[in-house]
């Protein structure tokens, strides 16, 4: 928190979670991993939850630092409508894949992303499943 | 003389491909170029139907992702789940958890050493291999009720108690396997051809590792202690006294030393705490009372025989089904090192990079 | 074996007691067809590790049924054992396996994500509903995973229907054996036009057919015209 003074302590979370705008996350990124006391070099976990009702999606990234052995969960929230936030994949390799899949399955955008296409699923598919507001005639509910 | 780089896919029905993985090569006569993997052709959307399960019924499908590992990752939720909704849970079923998650490491050790030995073209070891699997899922299915889908470690407790002889037979198992690694390393370590093939091929800086998202065994063999069983004791490892097992090159040959090296050291864990599991009962709550978690993001992690496996449950703290649950796989961190590890190589070597690599293709797609 | 399934028959019937013969030639090739069918390995998930490894395994042997050579090109293969969930990406390849293997060919669906979907079967965006809409089914095994001894009886049912369902006379033609058992609190009068219509239908079955009316087929068909037959 002394680091970024737009940075907000996010509640309801079990680790220690800071919460960021989006355009303070490149900056912000680059200097968690390389402040010798902070050293979050293992970015453990990258996704993002749809917060249908707030019209906003949630970016979470878990860090983890192999130095020190600390934790951190660092979040930052998009529009619904136009989600884009800057990429990390220039800090941390693995977000190159991580974002991909969010990419595939939420539909969030990525700014400079060096090959955004989806992962799992077919090229030709419309829409992101993992979405509130997902319909498909395809899926089968449970019977009442 | 002209050459010229040509694609070749490795399609998903693939004698090595662990499960249904794709992989695009790009090559240069024999040698690789560049790798890309295109996983998916398992992808159920496990995450999107846990949104419309309960706590405890998503445990069975845990199940289906790392099955080589599916009491770890049943032993996941139900960690996290317990810690978010605040169930404490009493230390026999904790002792009996630990015990089954040192078992099941070692089912899945063992099988990935018959498993990689088949892919570099030995096909003994799958015999050898499997016949260890059978001994120790007879255990299992005496217990549980199942061999690979096990469903049994629930949030609260577990399903069903052990019987009154099992620490007796866990001791029998323990002596035969430790006459059995010993035949491991004659019949397949010291091989010539097995060294020629794993020795200093594929390479893996630590920092690269890490930089790369790897965890588990993969980054261990380079040198980077990071084991959660030691760094952040769950269960009852932290009354047994092992060693992390770490490699010094990175390479193949280290990867594939530090999984038979840490089946010794399981056994030790399990010898260590046998004889101590305490009374009491099974199950702290009551089975089939609604477990509500209050509002929240919840992060929990395991080291699974592959590596680290994590769960990001958040709820709205309004009903008993999770708003949203992420699987951190350890298969699909581990996969993106060979784009880096393969470049240069040939293409037998790739074979050995991704069996030293342990993939289990469904925990990549869920 | 042309030369015998196509002059054969049809030479023979003119004969009197030609029927013997062919019922001999029918023993010697069922037999030897039904003793030593070589599998595809094609697995996909959980069920590949109970159906292909563990049974190739010396616990429960495979080879004791001659089949113990699991082929990994679809060209030497005689049956394919569809264990693990069939998703819409890999329904085409699924498809293009079965087509490349050499008639006569049979499917075993182990496992229920196979049969029906399985665990998967609701609220699961990319799942297909069973292999049986993919291609034509032959010997159901349920179980998740079934036990391999499941599998060795689902693979001695398969046998018996060579055994008694094939003949050259018929090429592509088989026969089922279905075997019901009823379950509590049915009744009879439930299911017996079901049945009926099941007997039928089963009693004699045209492979070619019943592999070209899939409900798949023409989504597969427009995923290979898109990606394979490009000029």
């Amino acid at each position: 928190m002394a680091l970024e003074p737009a940075a907000a302590k996010r509640e309801k979370a079990d680790r220690p979670a800071v919460q960021v705008p989006p355009d303070k996350l490149a900056a912000l990124a680059l200097r968690l991993r390389d402040e010798p006391a902070l050293a979050f070099d293992l970015l453990l976990d990258h996704t993002a939850i749809d917060w249908i009702a707030e019209n906003r999606f949630e970016l979470v990234y878990v860090l983890y630092s192999t130095v020190h052995g600390h934790y951190l969960m660092l979040t930052t929230s998009v529009p619904r409508e136009t989600p884009v936030v800057p990429t990390l994949s220039a800090v941390w390799p693995i977000a190159h894949w991580q974002e991909r899949e969010v990419y595939d399955l939420m539909g969030v955008q990525y700014d400079d992303h060096p090959d955004l296409r989806r992962l799992f699923l077919e090229d030709e598919w419309q829409g992101h499943p993992l979405r509130k507001d997902y319909k498909d005639d395809y899926m089968l509910g449970l019977p009442k | 003389m002209d050459t010229q780089e040509y694609i070749v896919n490795m399609g998903p029905q693939h004698p090595i491909a662990h499960g249904s993985l794709r992989l695009v090569l790009r090559l240069d006569g024999e040698t690789v170029v560049e790798v890309t993997p295109a996983p998916g052709y398992v992808h159920r959307g496990i995450e999107k139907m846990c949104e419309s399960l309960n706590y405890r019924q998503i445990i069975h499908l845990t199940d289906r992702m790392d099955y080589l590992s599916a009491l770890m990752n049943n032993w996941l939720v139900s960690k996290t789940v317990e810690k978010a909704a605040g169930i404490a849970v009493n230390p026999r079923i904790e002792a009996i958890r630990t015990l089954m998650a040192e078992l099941q490491r070692l089912q899945s050790h063992v099988l990935w050493w018959g498993v990689g030995g088949m892919d570099l073209g030995a096909f003994t070891p799958f015999l050898y291999g499997f016949r260890e699997r059978e001994i120790i899922g007879t255990l299992f299915e005496e217990t549980i009720g199942a061999r690979l889908t096990m469903n049994y470690i629930q949030p609260g407790g577990l399903m069903y108690d052990i019987l009154p002889d099992f620490a007796k037979k866990v001791k029998d198992i323990l002596a035969y396997l430790k006459r059995i690694i010993v035949e491991y390393d004659t019949l397949l370590s010291g091989n010539v051809i097995l060294q020629e093939r794993l020795r200093n091929i594929g390479i893996l800086d630590p920092k690269k590792g890490i930089a790369l998202g790897c965890t588990g065994p993969v980054i261990r063999a380079s040198g980077v202690p990071y084991d959660l069983r030691k760094l952040e004791p769950y269960g009852t490892y932290a009354q047994a006294e092992f060693d992390v097992v770490v490699g010094t090159r990175g390479d193949c040959w280290d990867r594939y030393y530090v999984r038979i090296e840490e089946m010794r050291q399981s056994i030790r864990i399990i010898e260590q705490l046998i004889d101590n599991i305490p009374e009491g009962p099974h199950m702290v709550t009551k089975f089939g009372a609604k477990i509500k978690v209050p509002e929240g993001i919840y992060y929990g992690h395991i080291e699974t025989a592959r590596g680290v496996l994590g769960v990001t449950i958040v709820s709205d703290g309004k009903s008993d089904t999770p708003y949203r649950i992420h699987f951190r796989s350890p298969n699909f961190n581990n996969l993106w090192a060979v784009t880096a590890l393969a470049p240069g190589w040939r293409i037998a070597d790739l074979i050995a990079i991704q069996s030293s690599l342990d993939l289990v293709i469904p925990d990549i797609d869920r | 074996m042309g030369l015998v399934t196509d002059r054969l028959p049809r030479v023979v019937e003119h004969i009197p007691g030609g029927g013997i013969l062919i019922t001999s030639i029918d023993a010697l090739i069922n037999w030897s067809r039904r003793n030593s069918l070589w599998p595809l390995a094609f697995g996909t998930k959980c069920c590949a590790i109970e159906m292909l490894m563990a049974t190739g395994a010396p616990h429960q042997d495979l080879s004791r049924f001659g089949a113990e050579v699991a082929r990994q090109s679809p060209r030497q293969a005689d049956f394919m054992v569809v264990a693990g969930a069939i998703i819409k990406k890999m329904a085409p390849r699924v498809r293009l396996l079965y087509e490349q293997m050499a008639e006569p060919r049979y499917v075993i669906a182990t496992g229920s994500c196979a049969i029906s979907g399985g665990p998967f079967m609701y609220n699961s965006y990319t799942i297909v509903r069973g292999v049986d809409e993919v291609v034509p089914v032959d010997v159901y095994v349920p179980g998740c995973p079934p036990r391999p001894e499941a599998f060795f009886y689902g693979l001695m049912m398969l046998q018996k229907m060579i055994w008694e369902g094939e003949s050259i006379a018929r090429v592509g033609r088989r026969r089922k054996p279905v075997m019901a058992a009823l379950p509590q609190g049915i009744k009879p009068e439930d299911f017996r036009d079901e049945v009926r219509r099941l007997l039928e239908s089963e009693n004699d079955i045209n492979v070619d057919e019943a592999a070209a009316s899939k409900i798949w087929l023409k989504k597969v068909d427009e995923w290979m015209a898109k990606h394979l037959l490009k000029p």
